[in-house]
């Protein structure tokens, strides 16, 4: 039944029929894994045993899915609704929707609110619990990408802006930052430690940025190209969909267009670990709650247009610490 | 210094005669303090480097090395780290050594410590140097230790090269100056080359002349907006060497890279909430400036894997008609896609909507409070105003001259 890569990694059985929007562990447990698609499911897979355990639809391609807690998942995607769904009793319910395609749904256990990104320019904070709407709150510009760091939102919108919010407290922004990089924003990833985050482009191109504002912790910031492979004599420079971060050694994976999955340690500023190519595109990467596997979306993100391509999959990765912790030098 | 003599004793700096206690700390002094340029701070390999990177680069000739002691100034002669020295200048620092290790031994520690106490850069320096072990199969690696040097190699000191070989077959020999591995290196170089801060469109002749070709045909394509790109972006990229933390604290803490902040911010946001729809279109007014609504990043050397709109690739794919076909109406929701005009013939009313609702509905939405009250199956409470047609109409009204029919569906009859 398992298709063995390598000894270590293994491709998920009964994976969606369309591209792979985004794969998060369980906050509590590394057997599951939840699998959000444009073929317009949401997929739960128990990991070790390899097989799929529940499924349910939108109506259109999801393009985010959270876990609230270990039962509960909520979804969200082209249709503008959000949707949870209780994985014991496998009942969904509609929470409520934005006004266009919902991008991002990400869980804030300190606040313990949901928080949804859309292109319609607004951030919305959910109450899980009953489940209602918790406020809407405009964001500059199409909402691309967001994380919690904390009590606090990280947004990343269109137009390279980004915002950072103060759960608490949404009456205003707490920060109006401008993305370091020149290049679309792709993803922003907190690190666990909650003292900054990470950014990645579409141009090859990942930044370390502090949430501090003072001017002797700004000067720690960096940026480092990445995901960049010389082919012919021409620079190919990808994007950078995703990152994860590894929950105990602060050290993040990135994955891009161009198949490679590197892992960065960004105290030392030295690349740790790049695994073999993957198929096609990497479209999500998602440590473990443990940080002892690695889930890769492999899915195209039409990058070069509606053509063929390899079949999209998730692989799983028994990662070691040899590839994600930093070396003491 | 009381020790016993290695092969080669203690690394020490020819230009200077300073000690060191390891030969990369060595480097990175050189590199800080010799070889470094004076106009724009980049740190070159050797002195010829320098030299042919003022002149490239600056158009100014240098004749001595800087922060060399007299004698030592030869801007020629090829010294990289302990290699290079001329024999005799050896064979001079050793029987000095001798001396001074049979007069004062004390002595002679008390000065070493100063000496390495000197070299500041040495500490988060040598770190990026060994930090480059794990090489990627990149032409541009990850960390940059230092700025990529003149003669092209990826930035990194010899350490960090023995994983390299694929990839840089004329390294190595390249550390200590540009002839001898010019001719190997042209491929490698050129996007080396773009991450060149100034470049030389019509260079003088100089010795490797593999080099210049690479630089000219890097210089033409690449364009101003390139040229600021990377200018930050080699500030940016010397991580924790000191270069790097004085460029960053002297811009305000949000705004730590001039030129990827040039662009205004907020004409972009004004711009783009009127008219996302017309972000297929070459060059609409909204422009993110460095990177308005088109990405133009193709040059000879380098190419953006990436569609030319500067939308993000979910929105690219959600245009598809396969999936547009799935996207709910309004009324309901929108779409994201803002250019459906050429899609579905079952969309017509949705096209007009994206440019403008999302701004119509959040007061909407404040009407009516929470309209969500996670009742299963609910239709968004928006709805009921929608359904009544009026809010629908200005957005028509004032809206870009869609060709649309107008918002004749009753959006709940949808569902």
């Amino acid at each position: 039944m398992k298709e063995m890569t390598g000894s270590n990694e293994y491709k998920l059985n009964q994976g969606p029929e369309d591209g792979i929007s985004a794969a998060k562990f369980s906050p509590s447990t590394a057997q599951f894994l939840l699998v959000s698609s444009w073929d317009c499911t949401v997929r739960l897979y128990d990991v070790g045993g390899n097989t799929m355990r529940m499924k349910y639809q939108h109506t259109a391609p999801v393009l985010d899915c959270a876990f609230y807690d270990p039962t509960h998942c909520w979804s969200g995607g082209l249709d503008s609704q959000l949707k949870t769904h209780d994985l014991n009793t496998d009942q969904d319910t509609i929470v409520g929707a934005h006004d266009a395609p919902i991008r991002c749904v990400e869980y804030c256990p300190e606040v313990n609110v949901m928080v949804t990104g859309s292109w319609d320019k607004s951030v919305r904070l959910w109450d899980p619990r009953t489940p209602c709407n918790a406020g809407t709150f405009t964001q500059p510009d199409k909402v691309y990408t967001l994380s919690v760091a904390g009590d606090r939102l990280i947004v990343g919108t269109a137009g390279r802006r980004v915002l950072v919010w103060d759960l608490r407290n949404m009456g205003y922004v707490q920060q109006r930052r401008e993305s370091s990089l020149k290049y679309q924003t792709r993803c922003i990833r907190a690190f666990p430690n909650k003292q900054g985050y990470v950014l990645s482009s579409i141009e090859g191109r990942v930044a370390v940025e502090y949430l501090d504002p003072s001017q002797e912790v700004q000067k720690k910031k960096y940026a480092f190209k990445c995901h960049r492979l010389k082919e012919d004599g021409i620079e190919h420079v990808y994007p950078v969909n995703a990152i994860s971060f590894h929950s105990i050694h602060n050290t993040f994976a990135t994955g891009g267009s161009d198949g490679f999955v590197n892992i960065w340690d960004p105290f030392n500023k030295k690349r740790l670990c790049q695994f073999h190519r993957y198929p096609t595109s990497i479209a999500s990467l998602a440590f473990s709650n443990d940080g002892t596997m690695l889930a890769i979306a492999s899915s195209y993100m039409y990058e070069k247009g509606d053509i063929s391509h390899p079949e999209d999959a998730i692989f799983i990765r028994q990662v070691t610490d040899a590839e994600t912790k930093p070396k003491s030098t | 210094m009381g020790r016993k003599k290695k092969k080669q004793m203690k690394p020490w700096c020819w230009y200077c005669n300073r000690d060191f206690d390891d030969e990369k700390i060595l480097i990175q002094h050189q590199k800080a303090k010799h070889f470094k340029c004076h106009i724009c701070h980049k740190k070159l390999y050797t002195g010829p480097g320098l030299a042919i990177h003022c002149m490239q680069v600056h158009k100014e000739t240098i004749d001595s090395v800087p922060n060399a002691i007299p004698g030592r100034t030869d801007i020629e002669l090829e010294i990289y780290g302990m290699e290079g020295i001329p024999e005799k200048d050896m064979q001079e620092r050793r029987r000095t050594l001798e001396q001074k290790s049979q007069e004062s031994q004390k002595k002679k520690n008390q000065d070493d410590s100063d000496d390495d106490d000197d070299d500041d850069e040495a500490g988060p320096s040598t770190q990026h140097v060994a930090a480059v072990q794990p090489q990627p199969g990149y032409v541009t690696p990850m960390t940059q230790p230092g700025m990529p040097p003149v003669a092209g190699a990826p930035g990194i000191p010899p350490a960090g090269y023995q994983g390299m070989p694929p990839m840089m077959p004329g390294v190595p020999p390249m550390m200590h100056g540009m002839p001898p591995a010019m001719p190997g290196m042209p491929p490698a170089m050129m996007p080396m080359g773009g991450m060149m801060p100034p470049m030389m469109p019509g260079m003088p002749a100089i010795p490797p002349g593999g080099c210049s070709a690479c630089w000219r045909c890097v210089a033409a394509p690449v364009q101003n907006r390139h040229l600021l790109c990377f200018s930050a972006q080699a500030q940016q990229n010397v991580p924790g060497a000191a270069a790097s933390s004085t460029v960053a604290s002297s811009d305000p803490p949000k705004v730590t890279f001039p030129a990827y902040t040039q662009p205004s911010v907020s004409s972009s946001s004004s711009t783009s909430s009127s008219n996302p729809s017309s972000s297929t279109v070459a060059k609409p007014p909204a422009t993110v400036t460095s990177k308005p609504a088109t990405l133009t990043t193709t040059s000879a050397t380098s190419k953006l894997i990436h569609p030319d709109e500067d939308i993000s690739l979910e929105e690219m794919k959600a245009q598809l008609p396969r999936y547009q076909r799935l996207i709910p109406r309004p009324g309901q929701a929108h779409a994201a896609a803002p250019q459906v005009a050429a899609v579905g013939s079952i969309m017509p009313p949705q096209q007009g909507l994206p440019p403008q609702q999302p701004g119509m509905r959040h007061p909407l939405h404040g009407q009516y409070g929470a309209p969500p009250q996670g009742m299963p199956g609910y239709m968004p409470g928006g709805m009921p105003p929608y359904g009544q047609g009026p809010p629908m109409v200005p957005p028509y009204q004032g809206g870009p001259p869609m060709g649309m029919r107008p918002p004749v569906m009753s959006p709940a009859g949808r569902y």
